[in-house]
């Protein structure tokens, strides 16, 4: 499993007063890169908040591992959507904007989750430093 | 009490009338009215829905609304959607409730260029608009 991204330059918001609302749906914009085996869930939009990603496929991940048979993200400016079904210890991944559906271990979306909250963190903080000490990018992103 | 007093208050009154006008049209600018609730919507919300919704926006995998859109119209959608429409939660740990309402005709297009009848509109807890397109 693939779950990369790619984050827009932003040089305009100002990373000392960004808000909760501002990461679900206005900064840190950019394009989701995710491959689960040789299906392609990638979406190159440009407007996809990528904290607001990161911090919705970890709860999907939290509630998948508490017993949820079912997950669905749905992006913010769209009726897209990918979906998370269990499938015993696996899920099976699949979404309304590409074709198939794709099997990987539970614990596979998980780790593949944690890094990219961690990747990306690590990205804002050392594009943004302010970032580091805002309190909605640590709670969306947990602490560095 | 006489015609110079009688005239001075009328005219106290109605300068406190024009004041009390002119503070509800700039408070009611954006505003939509939803029964007793309203929902506001920002220029900023504006802009977000503009750049990514409106008809000569270049953003891609985006809803976008059908050409003749103007704010007083989206206005007027966004308050049927908000007053007629099904409302849900919003989901994984976004704050808001998002409104969803079928309009029967079309309003737009959809992310593959189809016909776009229903509209999704995001209202955050402040019963602030964050964001509104057709799907």
């Amino acid at each position: 499993m693939h779950l990369d991204y790619r984050l827009n330059e932003d040089t305009e918001t100002d990373w000392s007063s960004v808000t909760e609302e501002d990461l679900r749906y206005r900064v840190a914009l950019g394009n989701l890169l995710f491959h689960v085996g040789d299906k392609d869930f990638s979406a190159d939009w440009g407007w996809i908040p990528l904290v607001d990603l990161a911090a919705s496929f970890a709860e999907i991940v939290r509630k998948l591992e508490g017993g949820s048979p079912s997950e669905t993200f749905e992006f913010t400016e769209s009726d897209a959507w990918v979906r998370f079904q269990k499938k015993g210890e696996k899920v099976l991944v699949s979404s309304s904007y590409g074709e198939g559906v794709a099997e990987i271990a539970l614990h596979s979306v998980s780790a593949a989750v944690k890094s990219f909250r961690e990747r990306l963190r690590s990205e804002l903080d050392r594009r943004h430093p302010q970032a580091a000490h805002n309190q909605a990018v640590r709670k969306l992103l947990g602490a560095a | 009490m006489n015609l110079r007093l009688i005239t001075a208050l009328l005219l106290a009154f109605g300068l406190w009338l024009t004041a009390d006008l002119s503070i509800a049209q700039s408070a009611g600018y954006g505003q939509v009215q939803t029964g007793t609730d309203q929902v506001t919507l920002t220029r900023w919300a504006l802009q977000h829905i503009m750049a990514r919704h409106w008809p000569d926006s270049t953003a891609t995998g985006a809803g976008k609304f059908q050409a003749g859109i103007t704010e007083a119209s989206l206005r007027d959608m966004i308050n049927e959607a908000v007053h007629n429409g099904r409302a849900r939660r919003n989901t994984h740990g976004r704050s808001g409730t998002i409104y969803e309402y079928d309009f029967q005709r079309q309003i737009g297009t959809t992310i593959d260029g189809g016909p776009a009848s229903r509209l999704r509109v995001v209202v955050s807890n402040r019963n602030e608009v964050i964001t509104a397109f057709p799907f």
